[in-house]
């Protein structure tokens, strides 16, 4: 495995009218897990399925375990396991039938399959539905099944574009422990696209933030934050001192940035809110005063997001119909 | 060749699990023989004709026996005697009637004085068909009369040609024929339902991203899903063809040499891979179902009018032969005709057997090219 699992350069592609992916370079080292952040049709499944070989790029080149995306597809996806952003198991076939065939579409022996089958299923909680027809899951149990086949074959990259949309909260804290599970076990490079925030702070080593099929920030989650003016918020509500005298003693506190007053609430910026509140608390009490409230507004991904992009992250742009042929067919041409 | 396996395997595992699938495609050619088996039969019955007879005359009584005679032995026509003129031209247009025969005052005056006698015959000839036939009933009866009211020395008579169908074959029923003809078309509808639409189901559920993304090649894919259609519509003509001859009580196990039933299979087999590979042509690209729908009406009209089943090739215009002529239906009807009425051999269906599989060779290489492997 070469030293960066995924490369790209100066990668674009065009669709009438619409530039997908615009420019895009970057290189994610073997072995971390890295996010692709950005709003509804920012272009990130357009990258994924480039990287994924399922779609030519206008221009730029990409390398996926060293091989070239479009000269070298074949073995590109031989050593890639994706999870597609659709659920993709066909529901006449059963769990294990799933994964059985998906192995062998990589030529795995019987043994072999048999074997990582049942520790798949195993690891994702389908041992005992295994004989059902897919139609009968859930959602969240149709999607675990989708990352077992996604590994079946032992990738050494595994990519999923947005594994947790349409899932309720808890199935998607399931997910989350699952790849957590896997990267601690195999040694897995993962490329996720997604657009919650929490899944990409709690999984991510690495963020880019991509926006009309840009990369307009890339860094880890912490870096991130870090590089935007907004900081963490503590307001504190105070009584039996003088409030102003309070307010300029907090000023004097080291990694405090500043201290504004409002009615009796003491409202402080700082570079790491949850550190410096018994900080302040200590301080205040030493004053003499008395803290009746602490409330911490830490900054988060999305104030990260919105720095960059101008916009939250869940709104939706309007999405291009064909005029000939209607709602059902061009997905190709979904961004 | 395991992953090629692979496809096939998934392929056909999904169509056994949709049972009714499998019976409306072993069905729907059954129903298709006993409805083109009635209403297709070799000659038209009972076409009403009205019959107004304005002379009265002892010629036009004659005239009118004997078009009722017509009507009693041959069952063609049905005679509605009608009073007045008028009333049998409206029941015409009004389609009551397919035709009208006035027979005007002074016909049998006419007669006697051996002067042009003529009798009126108003056609819906909207109806091409069914007017030719009343035309040929009707001139049957006028050649009676002419030879009845005009006596014709005849010296030659001993040398009359006559004309005695000699059949070469067993009898065989209209539905029987049929039977080439219900078997393509349960490999048409066939083709059409599994192979290539599998393909255009997938993409259109967005399935097939889940194979795509594997090691799986354009030939694995294409010849996997050949494959198992290959397979599942075999089977299936196989069985239309023994119900279809139960039903029309066609005896196949006695017509049938163990060669001649070998070689049926083989026509049954190349034919669909031929369709089979025509499909992936023809549906390669297509991603919504309901696309497949609009053409598969069209191709299997097409296609089956064109290949024999119902109506000799012969007779078609030029261009409309040309178009038979590369119709591998055409092929396989005039093979499986062969074979099943004819008992013959390799030596009569050869030709059918050579173009029937180049036609499967060429089009199964061009489906496996044009398959897109990318979305």
């Amino acid at each position: 495995m070469p030293p960066y699992a995924i490369e790209i350069n100066e990668l674009r592609k065009v669709y009438p009218g619409v530039v997908a992916v615009d420019g895009v370079s970057m290189s994610i080292p073997a072995g971390e897990c890295f996010g692709l952040l950005g709003p509804n049709g920012a272009g990130k499944t357009t990258l994924i399925r480039i990287l994924t070989t399922l779609i030519k790029p206008t221009s730029g080149s990409a390398a996926v375990g060293g091989y070239d995306v479009v000269r070298e597809s074949a073995r590109v996806r031989e050593i890639i396991g994706v999870i597609p952003q659709a659920m993709t198991s066909d529901l006449d076939l059963t769990g294990f039938e799933i994964l059985d065939i998906h192995a062998r579409f990589f030529g795995m022996k019987k043994k072999e399959r048999a074997g990582r089958i049942a520790e798949l299923l195993h690891l994702v909680g389908l041992q005992d539905r295994a004989g059902d027809l897919v139609a009968t899951y859930s959602g969240g149990m149709r999607r675990r099944l989708e990352i077992a086949r996604g590994l079946v074959h032992k990738p050494s990259i595994l990519i999923l574009d947005e594994p947790t949309i349409g899932l309720d909260p808890q199935s998607r804290h399931v997910v989350w422990d699952l790849l957590e599970k896997f990267m601690a076990t195999d040694l897995l490079t993962i490329l996720l696209t997604t657009h919650y925030m929490e899944e990409a702070e709690s999984l991510c080593d690495k963020v880019a933030i991509i926006d009309y099929g840009k990369i307009v920030a890339l860094d880890t989650v912490d870096g991130l934050k870090k590089q935007i003016p907004e900081k963490d918020v503590v307001e504190l509500t105070v009584s039996g001192y003088d409030l102003q005298a309070a307010a300029s003693s907090v000023r004097t506190i080291n990694n405090v940035t500043s201290c504004a007053l409002t009615g009796d609430t003491l409202i402080v910026s700082a570079d790491n809110g949850a550190e410096i509140i018994p900080v302040l608390v200590d301080a205040l009490k030493r004053l003499g005063a008395l803290v009746r409230r602490v409330t911490l507004k830490e900054q988060t991904l999305e104030d990260v997001f919105i720095h960059f992009t101008g916009r939250p992250i869940r709104e939706e742009e309007a999405k291009k119909v064909s005029f000939l042929l209607g709602a059902g067919v061009p997905t190709k041409l979904s961004r | 060749m395991n992953r090629f396996l692979a496809i096939f395997e998934r392929d056909v595992r999904k169509f056994v699990r949709n049972p009714i699938v499998v019976m409306v495609s072993i069905l729907m050619p059954l129903v298709y023989l006993v409805i083109i088996g009635n209403s297709m039969q070799g000659e038209l019955k009972r076409l009403p004709i009205a019959l107004v007879d304005m002379d009265k005359g002892p010629e036009a009584i004659r005239l009118t026996a004997l078009v009722r005679t017509i009507e009693s032995s041959t069952g063609s026509i049905r005679l509605f005697e009608t009073p007045d003129e008028s009333l049998a031209m409206q029941g015409v247009r009004d389609g009551l009637y397919k035709a009208a025969l006035v027979i005007p005052p002074g016909f049998s005056r006419d007669i006697s004085r051996r002067s042009a006698a003529q009798a009126g015959l108003f056609l819906d000839n909207a109806e091409t068909v069914s007017s030719a036939t009343i035309q040929s009933a009707l001139a049957k009866a006028f050649a009676g009369f002419g030879a009845e009211t005009v006596k014709i020395r005849n010296e030659r008579a001993g040398l009359a040609i006559e004309m005695r169908p000699i059949e070469l074959y067993p009898k065989f029923d209209y539905d029987q024929t049929l039977i080439p003809g219900v078997v393509i078309m349960a490999i048409f509808l066939g083709a059409m339902m599994t192979g290539a639409f599998n393909l255009v189901m997938d993409r259109f559920l967005g399935v097939d991203e889940s194979y795509l993304l594997t090691p799986l090649t354009k030939r694995d894919i294409v010849m996997g899903l050949v494959a198992s259609g290959l397979i599942i519509t075999t089977i299936i003509a196989v069985i239309v063809l023994f119900f279809s001859s139960l039903i029309s009580g066609l005896r196949l196990w006695e017509l049938l040499s163990p060669g001649s039933a070998a070689l049926t299979l083989v026509v049954i087999i190349l034919s669909t891979l031929g369709l089979q590979g025509m499909m992936f042509i023809i549906m390669g690209r297509i991603n919504h179902p309901r696309i497949v729908g609009v053409l598969g009406g069209f191709l299997n009209v097409i296609f089956f009018f064109t290949s024999g089943a119902v109506y000799p090739v012969e007779s078609f215009p030029p261009w409309l032969r040309s178009f038979a002529s590369v119709n591998p239906e055409s092929y396989s009807v005039h093979a499986l005709r062969a074979l099943l009425f004819k008992g013959a051999g390799f030596s009569a269906v050869g030709g059918d057997i050579i173009f029937l599989a180049s036609f499967s060779v060429v089009t199964v290489a061009v489906g496996i090219m044009l398959f897109k492997r990318t979305l």
